[in-house]
């Protein structure tokens, strides 16, 4: 399958990339390559087979409705991040 | 000018009023709270972290969707819905496309009309944005807050109806006890479809979304202003562009915000990391039967002993209507004989109230119009409501008034005093006592002040008028009366005694 640039540009739109010629060049071939890879998955005929959301069979896998102590506090959390300002993280603006 | 027919579709998003939020264990109530102070890593979407499903939020979930008489599906599945903006650090929303676990329902507005709605999913809310100029600010407070978004068929026809069925459905959610909804701090939030066709036309216009409104008052304004906006344009044989636009309650007016065409790639996915729900019949019928009275029981119990435009003012304050069924009847429990109506429901040879015990039309209809007449003239009347006089003192009040101790003036003024820190303990009785307000009704009593009074010199002209044939006097002498007595006496029992005794 052949990804053209219009689909990459967009993808790179999609997630606030901003990418080189080179790199959008050389993403399309990596993408190009993955989407090979998975295709040989459409040999299989899938007709009437449900989508699968969990491979282990898992269901309900609820907690109690509790405040439980973090141990990572706001501070910590903070630093996490590029820049901060009155407790907030700042970003670019964004609209 | 020519007429359209207005359609809109209501997309609203209810906050669910859990302790803790849908995916992480940290406290979902941020209100008057410091930003980022109710945030987990998980909400961080830090490296490794994975969500875990909240189990009182799909029990919330699932007792909205029996308040809104919709389908519970047994099974329902997340999905992630991706989109790339730093109100959510992940990246993508937990949210459910393909198999939400609220179906097909409806509800009933006020007058009847049916709104039917499409289908109630589970998602997480996003955190909150503060723009500045060449930055913003994010906090997480609000990320990872469980909502439902309720999705209605496109069946409102009206600004109207529109804040109507906003309205009773910030009714239902508050009733069933899912949310806060705390409209100001946007508990309860409505994105408005509408669009226009020509009157008689078999396929609807192109929509135009109203994003955000948080109040019922700007729902009506959004859709009044669209409808003027789009017939212009429909009029000058323009198109109406199909995208998103804001409202603002300042400028009364919507302006574009981003045209669909260009959004709206998702990239919609099974979400790996929360294993799908499994309802038992079991679940579903218990929350069924714990779902607490709602506004259409009460129109249905109440319709013949209040007014409908009264009872529509009353349901806004749902402590008061419960306060009203605890009236109806003590000694069978307003609430068990509600849901055994609604279980005969199901059975149509049971079905109907007929089986229900007789209620006490006189006390409901006289202790609604009270509480209705404060809601109306006072300011602020609803913190009136903020603690409800007891049932024994409502229930002696309507009696002291029914009995003629109390006149209507003076009812309205113990009732009150029901509310007055100083007195609100008391009894109607020990009230009335205080205020000096019980009429005197004892005949043998008022007799001896009338006799007192037709004694008096100053009036023996008025009596010769009055047996002279000038019936109009008559209102002067029980003033006199009423004077002697200090103001306690029955004015009507009084006049009686009047003409009894003139007329001899």
């Amino acid at each position: 399958m052949k990804i053209t640039r219009e689909e990459i540009n967009h993808l790179a739109q999609l997630s606030n990339f901003s990418l080189s010629d080179e790199e959008a060049k050389s993403l399309g071939t990596d993408l190009e390559n993955i989407i090979k890879y998975i295709s040989q998955l459409d040999e299989l005929d899938v007709k009437g087979v449900e989508p699968t959301y969990q491979v282990f069979e898992m269901e309900n896998v609820w907690r109690p409705d509790e405040i439980q102590p973090q141990e990572a506090d706001r501070e910590q959390l903070l630093a996490l991040t590029k820049e901060q300002q009155d407790n907030q993280i700042k970003v670019p603006k964004v609209l | 000018m020519s007429k359209y027919e207005i359609t809109i579709g209501i997309e609203c998003h209810v906050q669910l009023a859990t302790k803790t939020k849908l995916f992480s264990e940290v406290d979902n109530d941020a209100r008057g709270k410091e930003p980022n102070s109710c945030v987990s890593p998980v909400d961080y979407a830090l490296p490794g972290m994975l969500p875990r499903l909240n189990a009182e939020a799909v029990r919330f979930a699932v007792r909205a969707g029996h308040a809104m008489n919709a389908e519970i599906n047994p099974i329902s599945r997340f999905d992630r819905k991706h989109y790339y903006y730093p109100d959510l650090p992940k990246g993508y929303q937990i949210s459910q496309l393909y198999q939400p676990i609220i179906g097909a329902g409806f509800i009933e507005l006020p007058d009847g009309t049916k709104v039917r709605i499409e289908h109630a999913h589970l998602e997480e809310d996003a955190g909150k944005l503060s723009h500045f100029g060449s930055y913003s600010l994010v906090d997480l407070n609000r990320a990872g807050t469980p909502l439902i978004e309720i999705v209605s068929m496109p069946d409102i026809h009206s600004a109207a109806h529109a804040r109507d069925y906003c309205k009773e459905l910030w009714r239902i959610m508050t009733y069933a006890g899912v949310t806060y909804g705390d409209l100001y701090n946007g508990n309860m939030r409505f994105d408005v479809n509408i669009s226009l066709a020509p009157e008689g036309a078999k396929e609807l216009g192109t929509r135009a979304e109203i994003k955000n409104l948080n109040s019922f008052r700007s729902v009506e304004r959004a859709v009044e202003y669209e409808y003027q906006r789009q017939s212009k344009l429909l009029d000058k044989g323009e198109k109406v562009k199909q995208e998103t636009r804001g409202w603002s309650d300042d400028t009364g007016k919507t302006t574009a915000q981003r045209s669909k065409e260009e959004a709206q790639d998702y990239r919609y996915m099974p979400e790996p990391d929360v294993p799908p729900i499994h309802l038992s019949d079991e679940y579903i019928a218990t929350e069924k039967s714990a779902l607490p009275l709602l506004p259409s029981d009460y129109r249905a119990r109440f319709a013949d002993a209040i007014p409908h435009d009264t009872l529509e003012i009353l349901l806004d304050y749902q402590p008061l209507m419960e306060k009203l069924g605890e009236l109806d009847d003590l000694n069978h429990p307003f609430e068990a004989r509600s849901q055994s109506r609604r279980e005969a429901a199901s059975d149509p040879a049971t079905a109907g109230v007929a089986s229900v015990p007789r209620k006490d039309v006189q006390i409901i209809s006289k202790v609604a119009n009270l509480f209705a007449s404060v809601l109306l003239a006072e300011e602020k009347s609803a913190e009136y409501l903020n603690d409800l006089p007891s049932v024994a003192q409502l229930r002696d009040l309507v009696k002291m008034n029914s009995d003629k101790e109390l006149s209507s003036t003076a009812t309205k003024e113990v009732f009150l005093k029901f509310f007055d820190p100083q007195m609100k303990t008391k009894s109607t009785k020990d009230i009335a006592k205080e205020l000096g307000v019980i009429q005197e009704n004892d005949t043998a009593a008022l007799e001896k002040i009338v006799d007192t009074v037709l004694a008096k010199p100053e009036t023996q002209k008025a009596q010769a008028d009055f047996k002279a044939g000038q019936d109009k006097v008559i209102g002067f002498l029980v003033g006199q009366v009423m004077k002697e007595s200090h103001g306690q006496a029955n004015p009507s029992a009084v006049q009686q005694i009047l003409r009894t005794k003139l007329s001899k």
